[in-house]
C-alpha cells in the first residue's frame, strides 16, 4: 500500500472525508459547530492529534505488540490531547471554558482511532502523518461550513463580529444555537455532498461504458 | 527478541507510559505561569461581575486595579476551614461576597455569592468553575439562570435546606424560589443542597 501524497489528500479532504463519507466523529461536529471561534479551536486540536497520533503510531508500528496495540494507540492519542488541551486552556482559556469538554472527548474521536487502526499501523510514517493531516483537515473543512452558516443564523455574527446593519432585517434563529441545529446543517452537507459523489459516479460510470 | 513474550509486552507499555507521562508533564510545566495567570483573570472577571461593577478596559491590570478599589478581602475562619469574604467598600452600596462551592452532579462547582449586608437578600450568584453536563447541567453558567438570583429572598424562617429553592416546590409563587433547568435536574438537586448548607454556614460565620 504506497499512495500518492496527492491521493492521500484528496481522499482525506473529500473522497473519504470523515465526516460525510465515513461518518465518525459526529459528536463534536454537533457540539461545537454554534461558534467559528470555538469551532477553529476544535479543528486545531483535532489535527493535532490526527497528525501526530498518525506519524507515532506509524514510527512505532513495527514495535508496538500486536495484542496491545489498541491500548497503546489510545495512550498515545489520549497523550497528545492532553497536551492540545492545556495549550489551549494556556493560550485560549474563554473558549476552553466552552469547548473544554470536548477537548478531553477528541480522545475518543472515531476518527483518530480509526486512522491509527486503519492507516498508520501499515504505512510510512511520512505517508501516515499527512493521512492524519488530510483527515484532520477534512473533518475542519466540514465543521468550519456548518459553522459558518450555524454562527450567522444563530447569533448574527461571524467570528464575533456583527452582519452589517443586522438590527434592520436579521432575526436570531435560537435553533441553530442548539444542538438541533447542527444535525439539520449536518445533515444538508452530507446530503449535498452525497448528491455531489452519486452524480460523480454515474458520470465516470458512463464515461467507462461509451 | 520476542514481541509476543510477557517481558516485551510489559516492558514497551512500561516506556510507552514513561516518556508520554514526561512530555505531558514538560507541557504542563511550561504552561503553568501562563495557566495561573489566566485563572487568577478569571476570578477577577467572575467576582467583579458578581459585585456588578464594570471595568472601563479588558486588560488584567484593569480587573486587578478595580478589585483593589472596590473591594476588601479578608479571610474568615470558622469550624469547617477558611472562607473568602469580599466586602463591597463603595458607600450606599454595600454588599458581602462569600465564596461557596460544593458537589454538583460531576464535580465540584464553585462559585461567589452576594448578599444584602444583613443576608437578608441574593443580590447575584457567579460561577468560578464547574463540570457538568455541556447543555445541561452546565447551562447554570447562562444568564437567564444566573439572573434568577439577582435580589432573592433568603427565607431564613424556613426549614434550612429551603431557604432557596432551585426547582418545584409546594408554593410555585414562593418568593424564594427560582426554576431549575430543564433536563438539568441533578444539577439543580445538587447545587440547592449546598447552596443551601452553604447560607447556613455563612450565617453562622463571625464577621465583624
Amino acid at each position: 500500500m504506497a499512495a500518492r501524497p496527492a491521493t492521500i489528500l484528496a481522499d482525506g479532504l473529500w473522497k473519504q472525508n470523515p465526516i460525510f463519507r465515513q461518518v465518525l466523529g459526529i459528536c463534536s461536529t454537533l457540539a461545537v459547530t454554534n461558534l467559528v471561534a470555538n469551532t477553529l479551536f476544535m479543528c486545531f486540536g483535532v489535527i493535532f492529534t490526527t497528525a501526530l497520533s498518525n506519524l507515532t503510531v506509524s514510527l512505532l508500528r513495527n514495535l508496538i505488540p500486536v495484542r496491545v496495540r489498541m491500548m497503546a494507540q489510545v495512550l498515545i492519542i489520549a497523550s497528545y490531547v492532553m497536551m492540545v488541551d492545556i495549550l489551549i486552556k494556556a493560550v485560549a482559556p474563554d473558549i476552553h471554558r466552552f469547548i473544554g469538554p470536548y477537548v478531553g472527548l477528541i480522545i475518543t474521536n472515531c476518527i483518530i482511532m480509526g486512522r491509527a487502526e486503519a492507516f498508520a499501523s501499515q504505512n510510512k510514517p511520512l505517508a501516515s502523518a499527512l493521512d492524519g493531516l488530510a483527515c484532520g483537515a477534512g473533518y475542519a473543512l466540514v465543521l468550519i461550513a456548518i459553522a459558518l452558516v450555524r454562527e450567522p443564523l444563530g447569533f448574527g455574527t461571524v467570528l464575533g463580529y456583527p452582519l452589517p446593519a443586522r438590527g434592520l432585517w436579521w432575526h436570531q434563529w435560537t435553533i441553530m444555537v442548539m444542538p438541533p441545529g447542527a444535525f439539520f446543517m449536518l445533515a444538508v452537507a452530507t446530503w449535498i455532498a452525497r448528491a455531489r459523489f452519486s452524480a460523480q459516479e454515474k458520470t465516470e460510470g458512463t464515461e467507462k461504458k461509451t | 527478541m520476542n514481541k509476543r513474550s510477557m517481558g516485551y509486552v510489559l516492558g514497551f507499555t512500561g516506556a510507552l507510559c514513561v516518556v508520554f507521562g514526561l512530555g505531558i508533564s514538560v507541557v504542563h510545566y511550561s504552561t503553568l505561569e501562563m495557566l495561573q495567570r489566566n485563572e487568577a483573570l478569571h476570578r477577577n472577571r467572575v467576582i467583579l461581575r458578581a459585585f456588578m461593577i464594570d471595568v472601563p478596559e479588558e486588560t488584567p491590570q484593569a480587573y486587578e486595579d478595580a478589585i483593589r478599589r472596590h473591594l476588601e478581602i479578608s479571610k474568615v475562619k470558622d469550624r469547617e476551614g477558611t472562607r473568602t469574604v469580599y466586602r463591597l467598600r463603595d458607600r450606599g452600596n454595600e454588599a458581602i461576597g462569600f465564596d461557596f462551592g460544593g458537589m454538583g452532579f460531576w464535580d465540584r462547582i464553585d462559585g461567589i455569592v452576594v448578599l444584602t449586608p444583613d443576608l437578608r437578600r441574593i443580590l447575584s450568584i457567579e460561577f468560578f468553575d464547574q463540570k457538568e453536563t455541556p447543555g445541561l447541567g452546565a447551562r447554570i453558567e447562562e444568564r437567564w439562570f444566573l439572573d434568577q438570583f439577582k435580589g432573592l429572598p433568603v427565607a431564613w424562617d424556613a426549614a434550612p435546606k429551603e431557604r432557596v429553592i432551585i426547582g418545584p416546590s409546594a408554593d410555585p409563587n414562593a418568593a424564594h424560589r427560582v426554576d431549575a433547568i430543564t433536563g438539568a435536574t441533578q444539577t439543580s438537586m445538587a447545587l440547592m443542597r449546598f447552596l443551601n448548607s452553604e447560607l447556613e454556614r455563612i450565617r453562622t460565620l463571625e464577621i465583624d
